[in-house]
């Protein structure tokens, strides 16, 4: 993970930061001397990505949320706002994965995965204009959709529904937060398989898994929660300064098949 | 940006002497590579080498011709083994179907289509000799996605190397050779000079302004550094919202 010198003060809510992406997110944003806030709904884990940001020198701390709680998502804005002065980035992380056919997927099981993918991430944007607004510095705007938000995959209906929802509102925040001045740039990541606890909950963990992966994949390696931390510095920071509304995919080549 | 992401590697820019090539070479450089320029105007060269400094050599060359090819990759040779291949050398023009006459189709195609398969071609022949993988970077448009009148030949080309960057991702991924597209949108240059910049703005762009051919070269940048090593098949859009709607 490479630091970024534009992202030194700037003030960063990353959700899902208790592990995975958002934790290597975390951490790389801390080491290029961003205010984080990172959120999730572990205590214990929060705890721990806590450390690894004070580890890094960065100023910075855990807050528990959950994204589909508009109360939350006021009182994480307000965090930012009166602890670091406002608000720059949001990074729309947390997550959740399912594998599932269609006939056997239940409405229980659509809503939970929409609530927290789908309406998660329109509150992330929702509050997070607000508070960029308040603070007049413009803003950046990160969601995590998946390689999955792009095309179809056998047993992910509702995941993909979830992350083509993603790609979505995202193009239409960016012409909303182009209006704005100055402007809030929003964009979308569009990750492959990258090996984290969402991958390995759901498949297992084992070598020969993770060796079926680098097969399938073009560039013959397994993505890695560091190499999506560097590309969402990237559309968080003015080295993407007129990129918005885009979808930036990291898969290895996946997507490219 | 970290400064020095690229310090010792070697690249080439076709069509490094002005735009968007130009600032590519720029930020190349200042990111620590040894780059090699090319393009078809001497003058305009030796001055992007004046301007960039010690490091940059330009070389004379039409990307479309096979022949021009092998004093490019010599160059480079001498400065050590080839990292970085930036496709950017392009022409653009607007002719309407029944007034394109073949010849003038076949001179934007030379330059925008088969400049950069030759581009690819050549860079693939030195990253595999050397066999520590590399990452070439094809510029593409917005216009390989959507079109206007009169850009028949224009769209096709750019759309042509979209796809063409999708097929080499695939055919050199197990070679860690990494191979993408930037996508820009209207940026200020001299391909746009005839536009009026702040009405086709105010009626094309979201941001409402036309991008640097710096903020391309940043996103060059990133694509060409390790800090994008999982990333290869990708079209990397960089157009101030104008695709999203």
């Amino acid at each position: 993970m490479t630091p970024i010198d534009d992202l030194k003060d700037k003030v960063a809510i990353i959700t899902g930061a208790t592990k995975g992406i958002g934790r290597s997110t975390a951490i790389l944003f801390a080491r290029s001397g961003a205010k984080v806030i990172a959120t999730g709904r572990s205590e214990d884990a929060g705890a721990k990505t806590a450390a690894m940001i004070q580890a890094e020198g960065g100023e910075g701390l855990f807050t528990r949320q959950d994204v589909t709680s508009e109360a939350d998502w006021k009182k994480v804005c307000e965090t930012a706002l009166s602890r670091f002065g406002g608000l720059d980035i949001v990074v729309n992380n947390a997550g959740v994965f399912m594998v599932k056919p269609i006939e056997k997927t239940s409405e229980d099981d659509f809503d939970w995965i929409y609530q927290t993918n789908v309406e998660g991430t329109f509150l992330g944007i929702k509050y997070g204009f607000d508070a960029m607004r308040k603070t007049g510095r413009g803003g950046r705007i990160v969601n995590v959709s998946s390689l999955m938000g792009q095309v179809g995959f056998p047993g992910a209906s509702a995941y993909c529904a979830t992350k083509g929802a993603i790609t979505g509102l995202t193009k239409s925040a960016a012409l909303e937060g182009a209006d704005i001045t100055p402007p809030i740039r929003v964009n979308s990541l569009h990750p492959g398989v990258i090996w984290t606890e969402m991958i390995t909950d759901q498949f297992g963990g084992d070598e020969a898994l993770q060796q079926a992966f680098i097969d399938e994949t073009p560039l013959k390696m397994i993505g890695r929660p560091e190499h999506m931390a560097d590309a969402i510095a990237y559309l968080a920071s003015d080295q993407s300064s007129y990129v918005t509304g885009s979808e930036l995919t990291i898969d290895g080549g996946r997507g490219a098949d | 940006m970290a400064s020095q992401d690229l310090a010792g590697k070697v690249a080439i820019v076709t069509g490094g002497t002005r735009g968007l090539g130009l600032a590519c070479a720029h930020s190349l450089a200042n990111a620590g590579a040894n780059v090699i320029i090319t393009g078809l105007n001497e003058e305009r060269g030796a001055d992007a080498v004046q301007s960039i400094g010690a490091s940059t050599r330009f070389v004379r060359q039409d990307v479309g011709k096979p022949d021009d090819w092998p004093t490019v990759m010599a160059a480079a040779a001498e400065l050590g083994d080839l990292d970085i291949m930036v496709a950017n050398a392009g022409i653009s023009n607007f002719i309407p179907i029944e007034q394109m006459d073949l010849q003038a189709f076949r001179t934007l195609m030379n330059i925008n289509l088969k400049g950069a398969f030759l581009s690819l071609k050549h860079a693939t022949q030195a990253m595999r000799s050397h066999g520590k993988g590399g990452s070439i970077i094809m510029m593409s448009s917005v216009m390989g996605r959507i079109s206007a009148p009169a850009n028949t030949h224009y769209s096709a080309s750019k759309a042509g190397v979209r796809l063409m960057m999708k097929a080499a991702a695939l055919e050199l991924g197990a070679e860690n050779i990494r191979v993408n597209a930037v996508l820009p949108g209207l940026i200020h240059s001299d391909m746009t000079a005839w536009l009026d910049e702040a009405e086709t703005a105010s009626a094309f762009v979201p941001v409402k302004r036309f991008g640097l051919a710096s903020e391309i070269a940043d996103t060059v940048l990133f694509a060409a550094s390790d800090r994008s090593k999982f990333m290869t098949g990708t079209e990397l859009v960089v157009d101030g919202g104008l695709l999203a709607r």
